[in-house]
């Protein structure tokens, strides 16, 4: 895997875990209206990822 | 006669202090690491001396031992009696049960274990570093920084599975290190060692649970090398670790996934969650600065290695510290993991700083502008606009990276400080340190009134702790005086701790978190144990901290009574009668 994979990898993940909070409310979780504390952190941490992911973009073809 | 500095000019002197003090530093970091290695032995064989339950769970788990010893499981029906069933996987157990056949059931078995686990990792960890950065001083103390951790000084010695696990996960690790180095110099394939590597991960998971997250770290570096071969080995993998689950659940007519799966759904709690993060970082925080450096490091520019991944997966995985029920020992992995990554980084800047030390590309230019030196200096090298000092960077640089790495080790070991003070000497060291020499805590009461706070011979840097300071004398006879008031009854005692019934050989009955969380996931049937209650079958009713579901609390408190308190290890134990004298 190269370092611009792990990159699109971790911007998958990011996005994913961010969909992944929001869906748990409309599963029905979380005890708050709107965007809970956990549920901010959770996005923050979610999006920290994809911009970790974002840098390792122009790495390229280095092997990760 | 001449001065000193006539024939020591001041660069020898300079010289001859930036000789030694880097000795020094080193020296002082092993002393204090090596320092934690004996108050870890020194809490280790009181531990061992010791007869009863020093953390709440240790009796269940020797019970487990008890029961595959007799070639029985502990996954049981909890709904009758004695109420009892293991949350545990079993491997731990089963490693001990030859040790029970020998000496019978004693703590000193399962605790004497999980403290040679926990050096066996030091160990692994010690290898670790050292098979790459060849610094054994380094080395070292990377391995006595995982033992010198506040986590698993508390848990290390334990009769507690968790370090167990720990063990085989970093033995797993270091070993998937060892192979896909050997393969990439060797060009060829070494899958026998993959082999040791799963073997070790799934002992690992038999051995807790939690184990899932090194097992996920392992196969995401595979995958990171070579997808197609992650998912060659994940499939066998799952497939055995399916099996052997299946069989077990077969074998225990269900009671396997009950206690072991649902019984561990636990509500999550996020202010201990955070709490645990805040304090693991505080504590750690040279070890885990370290290891993110490096981390971050590996990830933009070169190759990302296995301890990495561990430690990055590890980290998260800490998260479910925050679940009721966990606790700080659910960090020790991720401490394993930042002892290598420390180790790494370590070795690697020196030995980098040692090479640039003889290397011109980093001589060092002063131009005229900045300095400037008189024209019959002798030490002018060039009668250019400037001049170059050779090596002079390189030089001060390695010293300076041998001077820091000592100091952070120092600042480390700062910051873990532990210590029993039960002793003079130890007591002394502590107040020679700059450390109190003693603390106030008050006994830890549930079931009876609160109070003052006590002298506590123990000094810890995490806080208040009941966790770190070695059995005395004392908490052996109130044992032994707990003891004596199941056997001046007939029953076993319906007790939250094992070991008083144990000692007094009777049944243990009830284990009370294991039903405190089947209740919760509405998985127990309490009606026999509460007509038990009812009824007044126990005797003796042995209470710390109240750990039962509501409707068992609330029967034991309508028909017994408290009629002594007694304190061990700082809890406050309640011994409860039957009303009216029912005995």
């Amino acid at each position: 895997m190269t370092k611009r994979q792990l990159g699109i990898l971790f911007i998958l993940v990011g996005t994913g875990a961010a969909l992944a909070s929001f869906a748990l409310d409309l599963l029905g979780g979380g005890q708050f209206g709107g965007i809970g504390p956990a549920q901010q952190k959770a996005l923050l941490a979610a999006g920290f990822v994809v911009l970790v992911g974002v840098t390792l973009l122009p790495l390229g073809g280095k092997p990760a | 006669m001449s001065e000193p500095t006539a024939v020591s000019p001041p660069h020898k002197i300079l010289d001859t202090i930036l000789t030694w003090l880097p000795r020094i530093l080193i020296g002082l970091a092993l002393l204090a690491f090596i320092g934690y290695l004996v108050v870890y032995v020194i809490y280790a064989v009181q531990l061992f001396r010791f007869p009863f339950d020093y953390d709440q769970g240790e009796g269940f788990e020797l019970m487990d031992t008890i029961l595959f010893s007799r070639g029985e499981w502990p996954y049981r029906n909890n709904d009758v009696y004695p109420f009892y069933s293991s949350n545990y996987p079993p491997l731990f157990h089963v490693i001990i049960v030859p040790l029970v056949w020998l000496f019978g059931p004693q703590y000193w078995t399962g605790r004497l274990v999980s403290f040679l686990g926990t050096l066996i990792t030091a160990v692994a960890i010690g290898y670790a570093v050292q098979r790459v950065g060849k610094r054994w001083w380094i080395s070292a103390i990377s391995g006595l920084a995982f033992l010198a951790s506040n986590y698993v000084y508390h848990v290390g010695p334990l009769f507690r599975q968790h370090m167990f696990m720990v063990m085989f996960e970093t033995l797993a690790v270091v070993l998937l290190a060892v192979t896909y180095d050997r393969e990439e110099r060797d060009g060829r394939r070494h899958n026998k060692m993959l082999l040791g590597v799963m073997v070790l991960l799934l002992a690992a998971g038999y051995t807790k649970q939690l184990a899932y997250a090194t097992v996920a770290a392992v196969f995401l570096f595979m995958f990171l090398r070579e997808p197609l071969r992650a998912i060659k080995w994940a499939i066998p993998f799952a497939a055995v670790t399916g099996l052997i689950f299946i069989w077990i659940n077969w074998s225990t007519d269900g009671y396997w996934f009950l206690n072991t799966v649902t019984a561990n759904i636990n509500p999550f709690v996020p202010g201990q969650a955070e709490g645990l993060f805040r304090q693991w970082f505080r504590l750690h925080t040279v070890l885990t600065v370290t290891a993110v450096l490096y981390a971050i490091y590996q990830l933009y520019f070169e190759r990302i290695s296995p301890y990495t991944v561990w430690f990055g997966v590890a980290v998260i995985n800490s998260i479910t510290a925050g679940k009721w029920g966990a606790g700080e020992s659910y960090f020790a992995t991720a401490i394993a993991a930042s002892c290598i990554l420390t180790g790494l980084l370590f070795s690697r800047a020196l030995n980098w700083a040692q090479r640039h030390n003889t290397d011109p590309a980093w001589t060092f230019t002063i131009h005229k502008p900045v300095l400037s030196l008189p024209k019959d200096s002798p030490t002018r090298p060039e009668p250019a606009e400037g001049f170059t000092i050779h090596n002079f960077l390189g030089k001060y640089l390695y010293t300076a990276v041998l001077l820091l790495i000592p100091l952070l080790f120092l600042i480390q070991a700062n910051k873990v400080f532990h210590m029993p003070t039960h002793t003079p000497a130890l007591a002394a060291i502590a107040r020679a340190l700059g450390k109190p020499a003693e603390v106030y805590i008050a006994p830890q009461t549930s079931c009876s009134a609160p109070r003052d706070p006590e002298r506590i011979p123990y000094v810890d840097s995490a806080g208040v702790s009941l966790l770190g300071r070695p059995p005395n004398a004392q908490d052996t006879a109130a044992g032994e005086q707990i003891t004596a008031a199941i056997l001046a009854g007939d029953t076993a005692a319906f007790s939250e701790d094992a070991g008083f019934n144990l000692r007094a050989v009777r049944d243990v009955v009830t284990n009370p978190t294991q039903l405190l969380n089947l209740y919760n996931n509405n998985q127990v049937d309490l009606t026999e144990m509460l007509a038990m209650l009812d009824n007044q079958a126990f005797d003796t009713i042995i209470l710390r901290a109240q750990f039962y579901p509501p409707p068992v609390l609330d029967s034991i408190g309508q028909q017994y009574e408290t009629t002594e308190l007694v304190q061990m290890n700082g809890f406050v134990y309640c011994i409860m009668r039957p009303r009216g004298g029912n005995q």
